[in-house]
């Protein structure tokens, strides 16, 4: 018994250029689902007309189906697919569901289904079009009828997932520890150079560090990102005023990260943290020479993502680093915020920083000046300990 | 880290090799949908600053994967790259 007014379900099935993608709505016939089946059969549109799923002429399949083109039919050739194989499969797949007992048989005159399928103009094998349609719409039923997935399987799986079109996920930093290569040299054919030797790592951030961004500009980050898709890339623009506009200008930019000075009058650091989450970006907060990071994080109304503990190149020489109190920042932040640690990293360092809670470790010249930059890297996260996101992970869920 | 040098062999003689190398860089770039290389005035500079050595130009490069490499390689400029390292 459907108590909503519908249901959704989603499944992909198959491989190109037949691969089948259904969109599927269930539910009542008093209800929403019942209105848009009415709206949609009564107002057909060029392209995309909807049609009844029948297992054969003549036989319409229970709950009563409708089929819906999501890409416009341009052809006969293009409609025989969809009044054919796909027609049929959806039917098939409707009424084995009733069979099979996904839908409760005494709901098929109750309930009615919305099938929104995706057939390639370049797909030719009729067989191939016809199983996976059938598959795909299936499954589909399954997952509305079973409410899949469930809001935890979302949470857990969006920082994970990657979508097969774009070909990379969006790392939200949310698996700490991470390894920050801050790229500080002004020289882009060198700094080209050390991003195709750094390793291909979930746990490597990529930093454009302020020299890099002074001498070619926030574009930078553009073209880092065409050569790491894949990889956060920082921003390291230290902004000190206007800055929700400097926000802005790196979020443009496609910065997943973007960095502004704890020295900012408190109105800038805010109108930054709260332009870097319209941009969708995180903020960091640079605390270089900055007194007493932990009293300007309690006097910020907003808190920024990551607050980065910095020790300054022209001092790292004659000082010893301190990470100062992580813990209390981390308190003062709510408990979300990430720390970083930056200035004269090494990695017989690493270990004492993570420990100090530091999530996060800004390395430079450690790596980038290395005569073997991929092999420094790969002993920075071997002492760091990382595992890639589902490294170890069987896909067998689908 | 240690530098390379790729050594591209031009395709006409003198100023003319140069602006025709920067043209069909800034068409394969184009073509190709990338972004243009934020050194990109820089590098125009220096291209058209370089000595021909034997029809060869000079370029530093910092690995043997570089966009310019495989800009070289699918515009079928003549091409080696020396190592340093």
């Amino acid at each position: 018994m459907i108590d909503e007014e519908f249901l959704v379900g989603e499944a992909l099935v198959g491989e190109e250029p037949e691969v089948a993608h259904i969109d599927l709505i269930i539910g009542p016939k008093s209800g929403a689902a019942g209105r848009a089946f009415v709206n949609a059969l009564a107002q057909p549109r060029m392209g995309h007309t909807p049609i009844l799923g029948v297992i054969r002429p003549n036989l319409p399949t229970k709950p009563a189906t409708l089929i819906i083109p999501k890409v416009t039919i341009r052809s006969l050739e293009d409609a025989e697919k969809v009044f054919g194989p796909a027609q049929s499969a959806v039917a098939k797949a409707v009424a084995d569901a009733v069979e099979e007992g996904i839908i409760p048989k005494s709901e098929a005159e109750r309930l009615v289904a919305i099938v929104s399928v995706f057939i390639h103009p370049r797909g030719r094998d009729y067989q191939r079009i016809y199983r996976y349609n059938y598959a795909a719409t299936k499954l589909a039923i399954r997952r509305a009828m079973q409410k899949f997935p469930c809001i935890d399987k979302v949470l857990e799986e969006k920082d994970k997932s990657m979508h097969a079109m774009i070909g990379f996920r969006i790392n939200n930093l949310k698996h700490p520890p991470y390894l920050e290569v801050a790229l500080d040299i002004p020289d882009w054919r060198r700094v080209e150079g050390i991003i195709r030797a750094l390793p291909r790592s979930d746990a490597i951030i990529i930093e454009a560090g302020t020299p890099l961004i002074k001498r070619y500009g926030v574009e930078v980050v553009q073209k880092i990102h065409q050569l790491r898709p894949e990889s956060v890339v920082v921003a390291d623009l230290k902004t000190l005023d206007t800055g929700n506009l400097e926000a802005r200008m790196a979020g443009d930019a496609t910065a997943d990260v973007i960095g502004f000075s704890g020295l900012a009058p408190l109105r800038t650091m805010e109108k930054f943290i709260e332009e870097c989450r319209k941009v969708g970006a995180l903020s960091l907060m640079d605390t270089l020479n900055v007194p007493d990071p932990v009293a300007v994080l309690k006097k910020l109304k907003v808190k920024p993502d990551i607050v980065e503990l910095h020790r300054a190149i022209d001092v790292e020489q004659s000082q010893e680093s301190e990470w100062g109190n992580i813990s209390e920042i981390k308190r003062v932040c709510g408990g979300r915020t990430l720390v970083a640690v930056a200035g004269g990293i090494r990695v017989e360092r690493v270990k004492e920083a993570l420990a100090s809670g530091a999530d996060i470790l800004v390395v430079g010249r450690a790596i980038t000046c290395a005569k073997d930059v991929t092999g420094a890297a790969r002993a920075f996260l071997k002492e760091m300990g990382v595992q890639e996101v589902d490294q170890f992970r069987v896909m067998t869920d689908f | 880290m240690f530098h390379k040098k790729l050594k591209v062999k031009l395709k006409e003689k003198g100023k003319q090799g140069r602006i025709r190398f920067l043209c069909d860089y800034l068409e394969y770039l184009l073509r190709n949908d990338r972004t243009l290389p934020p050194d990109f005035p820089a590098f125009v500079r220096e291209i058209m600053g370089l000595d021909d050595r034997k029809g060869y130009i000079h370029i530093r490069i910092w690995h043997q994967d570089s966009e310019l490499v495989e800009f070289a390689e699918a515009s079928g400029y003549e091409y080696r790259i020396d190592h340093y390292d």
